[in-house]
C-alpha cells in the first residue's frame, strides 16, 4: 500500500470504500496479462457495487485469461481535496495502480447527474478531459449504460460508447485493443471499432447545426464508418455469463445482497420509462438456472439475502415456481428471498408475504399518476382498483407501512391530475384505517419525482415542464398532504431540470459540462453537493440556454441529438405510441401473446425468451 | 452450547473496517465457512458470537478477540481450519480454543489493552530526555484528559487507567508502548495518553502523525491462565 495513501485513509471519512481486498475480489497478475480494463463507476463506492453489471462485467472480463479488470470509484470531496493536494492520481483498487497504467478506462453511466464525476475521474487519473487531445499514452476512455443512449453531451470527452449490453462487447473490444498493442495506431483502432456492431466512436461523426440552432445533420467523416449504430443484446440469456462468486463489499453498501437477475427487459410499455425499451426484448431465465446460481452465490458469497432482480419480477412467468423452490432450498440455511420492486396488485402482495417472515420495511408500490386518465397516457396498466387490492393486501398482511411512487410534470398533466395523487393516497390511507392498522405506525409514503422525458422512448420529443410549474405543483401537494399518517418526499426541481438538459442534450453541452466541472461541480445528484448556481454560472459562460434543451418540444420532423444511435425499438412505434398516448390509449404488453410492433426483434434479428416456452411472433411490417 | 474463544488479527486493509464491518464480515465468512452457528432466536436471527472490544476505525489489532457459539461440538483444529479459509485478506484467524460454558462474557471480563505506535518529532529528545519525561508523567498523580461527548467538554483523571508506559526516541520518532485500561468499566485510549504527554511540555511530538496498533487484549484472571 502507497504509504501516502494510507495515511490519507486515517484523514476521510468511510475509508473503508478506498481500500478494496473484498472477498471475490481479484487481483491478477499484472506483467503477464495483456489487455488491464479498469471499471470507473462515476459514484461513490456504496452505489458503484450495488451495480449488478459491475459484478457482471467483472467475471465478463477476469474469467479470460488475456484480460484483468480492476475497479475504481468517485473519490468523496475529502478524499478528493487530500488526492490534489498531494498529488496522488486517481487508482484502482486491486492493485493500486493509477488508473493511467491501464489499457482502457470504462465508464458506466447509469445517472446523467454522474456526468461531472466522468470528467473529476479523468481528470484525477492525470488525462486530459478531451478525446482529441489524448494520446497512445492515454488509456483508451470508453462508456456504456442507460446514458450511452444519448451520448452526445459526452461526446469530446469520451473515446468510444458501447450501446447495449456489455457482456456481449467486451470481448470484441478487448480482441481490438490487443490489436491496438502492435501499433499504437489511435486512428485506426477507433476506425475498427467503429466497425463492430453497437460500438459509437464519436470523433468519426460531424454534426451540422442550422441556423435556428437545431440539428441539420450527423455524418460519418470517414469511410466504413455506419451512418446509425445499433444496439447489441445477449440472446440465449438463460446461457449468458454471470458470476459465480460475487465481490461482496467488506463495508456496507446501498444494495448489499445476491441480485439474481431472473430476466431482463420488460415490455409494459410505460412511456416514460427508458429502461422498458433500451432492455428489449423480455429474456427470462430458467427455474433450473437460477437454483443453481442462487446456490453458488450463497456458497461462495455468505451473503443472507437474494434478492431476485429485473425490472419487473412479477412479471417473471415462473416467479411463484421459483419462489416455492428458493424457499424450500434455502428457508432452512437462513437465507431469505426478497424482492426488489412490486407490481401494483394483489398477487404481487401475496409474493411478497410469501418470502419475508417479517414485514421489515413497507412495500412499494409506483402508479406514477393520480388519475386513470393520465395513467392511460403514460400507459401504466394500473387501476385504482388494482392499488387499493394491493394495499388492503399489505395491511392485511401485517405491513403498517406503504410507499408509492409518483411523477409530476408528466405530458398533458392537469390541476385535477396533481390533486388525483393526493386523493389516491388519502384513499390508501383510509384503507389502513378501516383495516386497523394502529394509527401510530400506519405511515402512507408519498414520493413525488419530476417527470424527465428521456431518448429512445415515446415521450421523447415531449418538453420537460418548467422549475417554476414543477415547484407549484409540489407546493400543492404539499398543502394537500398534510395529513397524519402521510410523508410527502419530493425531488429537487432544479436537479430533475439539469438532468433533463443532459438527457436531451447534444454536443454543444460539452464546453458547459466541462466548465461545470471547472467550477467546482461534483456529485450533483446528492443534494449536499448540487450547486445549481455553478451550473447556471457555466451555462451563461459558455452561452448555453438549458431551457432550449430541456422545456423544448422536439418536432416530428426534427433530427434528435440522439438520432444516429439505433435502440432497436422503429421510430414509427415510438411516434405511434406518443400519438396514441395523447389520445389516452392504453397499448398491451406483448407478453399476452400479441406483438404490439414495436419492431425491435426484427432489427436486432432476436426475439423474447420466455422460461415458460411460449412464443411471441413480431408483426412483420413493423420495422 | 460448545463455545470457542478465537484469536485473530485485524490488519491492513481490514483496519479501515468500522467495527459493524468486522461483525457484517464474520457473519459471512462464518457462512461460507460452513460452520453450524448458533443464532439467537427472534425474527431476525443473528449469528451468536460476542467480540471483547471494538477497535477505532484505522487501528490495527494484532491479538483481538471472539468467542462464538455452535450447535454441536467440533474440533478447535476444523474450526480453524475451515475458518481460516473464509475471509478476505486483513483478517487472520491465529488461534480457537473451547471455552468453559459459565466463563464469563469477554466484554466482562476485558481489563487491559496494549498498544504500540509512533509519532513524529517536531524537534530534538534524547532517548534520555524521553526517559525523563515518561518517569515524571509516571509520578503525577492526576492526569486530566478532555472528552468531547455530545458537544460537551468533560474531564476525567486518566492516570489510574496507565498500567504501563514506556518509550524510545528515534531521530525523528519517537516509539511508545503502553497498557491501559480497556473495557465497559472504563477505557482510555493510546491517542488521549500522547496528548497528555505532550501537554505536559517538553515532549516535541507532532500529535496528528500519531499511528497506534492494538497489540493485545487482556482479561481478568480466571483459575485458568489468560487467554
Amino acid at each position: 500500500m502507497d504509504p501516502r495513501i494510507e495515511n490519507i485513509l486515517r484523514r476521510v471519512q468511510r475509508p473503508a470504500r478506498y481500500v478494496g481486498g473484498e472477498w471475490n475480489a481479484l487481483r491478477k497478475d499484472w506483467e503477464k496479462t495483456p489487455v488491464k480494463i479498469v471499471f470507473a463507476f462515476p459514484d461513490v463506492y456504496e452505489v458503484g457495487m450495488s451495480h449488478l453489471g459491475l459484478q457482471i462485467l467483472y467475471h465478463v472480463v477476469n474469467r479470460r485469461d488475456d484480460a484483468l479488470m480492476e475497479r475504481t470509484f468517485a473519490p468523496w470531496t475529502d478524499l478528493e481535496r487530500e488526492m490534489r493536494q498531494n498529488r496522488i492520481p486517481l487508482f484502482s483498487l486491486e492493485s493500486r495502480r493509477p488508473v493511467g497504467d491501464f489499457d482502457l478506462l470504462a465508464f458506466t453511466l447509469q445517472y446523467e447527474m454522474t456526468f461531472t464525476n466522468v470528467l473529476n475521474m479523468l481528470d484525477l487519473a492525470g488525462l486530459p478531459l478531451r478525446t482529441a487531445l489524448r494520446t497512445n499514452r492515454h488509456p483508451l476512455v470508453i462508456a456504456g449504460g442507460p446514458c450511452a443512449y444519448n451520448p452526445e453531451p459526452l461526446a469530446e470527452f469520451i473515446d468510444l460508447f458501447v450501446i447495449g449490453e456489455g457482456e456481449e462487447v467486451f470481448p470484441e473490444i478487448i480482441d481490438l485493443v490487443k490489436d491496438y498493442q502492435k501499433d499504437r495506431d489511435r486512428d485506426r483502432f477507433f476506425l475498427r471499432a467503429a466497425g463492430v456492431t453497437g460500438v459509437y466512436v464519436p470523433s468519426l461523426y460531424l454534426v451540422k447545426y442550422q441556423p435556428d440552432g437545431k440539428i441539420g445533420g450527423l455524418q460519418p467523416v470517414k469511410e466504413g464508418v455506419p451512418e446509425r449504430v445499433t444496439r447489441r443484446a445477449v440472446k440465449n440469456f438463460d446461457a449468458a455469463p454471470f458470476p459465480a462468486a460475487f465481490i461482496v463489499p467488506s463495508t456496507e453498501v446501498v444494495h448489499d445482497r445476491i441480485m439474481l437477475e431472473v430476466m431482463r427487459g420488460c415490455t409494459r410499455g410505460c412511456r416514460f420509462c427508458q429502461a422498458g425499451m433500451i432492455y428489449r426484448p423480455v429474456r427470462e431465465k430458467s427455474v433450473e438456472t437460477l437454483l443453481e446460481q442462487a446456490r453458488q452465490l450463497v456458497e461462495n458469497t455468505g451473503y443472507d439475502e437474494i434478492s431476485l432482480v429485473s425490472l419487473s419480477t412479477a412479471d417473471y412467468s415462473q416467479v411463484e415456481k421459483l419462489v416455492r423452490k428458493l424457499l424450500a432450498e434455502f428457508a432452512g440455511r437462513k437465507v431469505n428471498i426478497s424482492l426488489p420492486s412490486l407490481r401494483v396488485d394483489a398477487f404481487s402482495v401475496d409474493l411478497a408475504r410469501e418470502v419475508s417472515r417479517v414485514r421489515r420495511a413497507g412495500l412499494t408500490f409506483a402508479p406514477e399518476a393520480g388519475t386513470q386518465r393520465l395513467r392511460d397516457v403514460i400507459n401504466k396498466g394500473v387501476t385504482e382498483e388494482d392499488l387499493l387490492q394491493a394495499v388492503e393486501s399489505a395491511f392485511a398482511a401485517g405491513w403498517n407501512a406503504v410507499k408509492l411512487y409518483f411523477m409530476i410534470g408528466l405530458p398533458t398533466e392537469t390541476r385535477t391530475d396533481v390533486e388525483g395523487i393526493a386523493a389516491l393516497a388519502h384513499q390508501v390511507l383510509e384503507t389502513g384505517r378501516r383495516l386497523g392498522v394502529p394509527r401510530g405506525r400506519l405511515t402512507v409514503t408519498v414520493s413525488v419525482s419530476c417527470f424527465v422525458p428521456k431518448s429512445h422512448t415515446p415521450f421523447q420529443w415531449e418538453p420537460m415542464e418548467t422549475m417554476d410549474k414543477l415547484s407549484e405543483k409540489q407546493a400543492l401537494l404539499k398543502s394537500l398532504l398534510k395529513t397524519r399518517g402521510i410523508v410527502f418526499r419530493w425531488h429537487d426541481p432544479r436537479m430533475s431540470f439539469l438532468e433533463g438538459v443532459l438527457a436531451r442534450g447534444d454536443r454543444r453541452l460539452g464546453p458547459a459540462l466541462a466548465e461545470a466541472w471547472r467550477l467546482g461541480c461534483r456529485f450533483d445528484g446528492w443534494s449536499e453537493c448540487f450547486r445549481f448556481d455553478l451550473w447556471q454560472e457555466a451555462f451563461a459562460r459558455t452561452g448555453v440556454d438549458p431551457a432550449w434543451y430541456a422545456c423544448r418540444k422536439y418536432a416530428y420532423s426534427d433530427l434528435l441529438p440522439w438520432e444516429h444511435i439505433d435502440a432497436g425499438v422503429s421510430k414509427k412505434y415510438l411516434l405511434r405510441e406518443h400519438q396514441r398516448a395523447l389520445a389516452g390509449k392504453p397499448t398491451v404488453d406483448c407478453r399476452e401473446g400479441k406483438c404490439s410492433g414495436c419492431g425491435l426483434c426484427v432489427a436486432l434479428e432476436i426475439e423474447p425468451e420466455l422460461a415458460g416456452g411460449k412464443k411471441i411472433a413480431p408483426v412483420q411490417d413493423s420495422i | 452450547m460448545p463455545r470457542y474463544r478465537i484469536q485473530f488479527s485485524k490488519e491492513g486493509p481490514a483496519r479501515f473496517w468500522s467495527h459493524l464491518d468486522l461483525v457484517r464480515n464474520f457473519e459471512r465468512a462464518l457462512r461460507r465457512a460452513g460452520l453450524p452457528v448458533l443464532y439467537s432466536q427472534g425474527f431476525n436471527p443473528h449469528p451468536r458470537f460476542s467480540f471483547a472490544a471494538p477497535l477505532p476505525v484505522g487501528m490495527a489489532g494484532e491479538k483481538e478477540y471472539l468467542d462464538l457459539e455452535l450447535e454441536q461440538n467440533i474440533s478447535p483444529k476444523e474450526i480453524f481450519f475451515r475458518l481460516s479459509r473464509v475471509f478476505p485478506p486483513g483478517v487472520r484467524i491465529k488461534e480457537v480454543q473451547p471455552v468453559r460454558d459459565d466463563a464469563p462474557s469477554l466484554m466482562a471480563a476485558l481489563e487491559k489493552a496494549g498498544y504500540s505506535g509512533e509519532a513524529e518529532l517536531s524537534g530534538e529528545i534524547s532517548d534520555a530526555g524521553l526517559q525523563e519525561r515518561l518517569q515524571s508523567f509516571l509520578a503525577l498523580p492526576v492526569v486530566e484528559a478532555a472528552k468531547k461527548k455530545k458537544g460537551e467538554v468533560t474531564t476525567r483523571n486518566i492516570r489510574p487507567g496507565i498500567y504501563r508506559l514506556e518509550g524510545r526516541a528515534g531521530p525523528r520518532k519517537v516509539f511508545l508502548e503502553m497498557e491501559l485500561q480497556a473495557g465497559s468499566r472504563g477505557h482510555v485510549r493510546p491517542e488521549e495518553v500522547l496528548e497528555s504527554l505532550a501537554k505536559e511540555g517538553g515532549f516535541p511530538v507532532l500529535l496528528e502523525t500519531a499511528v497506534f496498533k492494538r497489540t493485545g487484549l487482556f482479561f481478568k484472571k480466571e483459575k485458568k491462565k489468560n487467554v
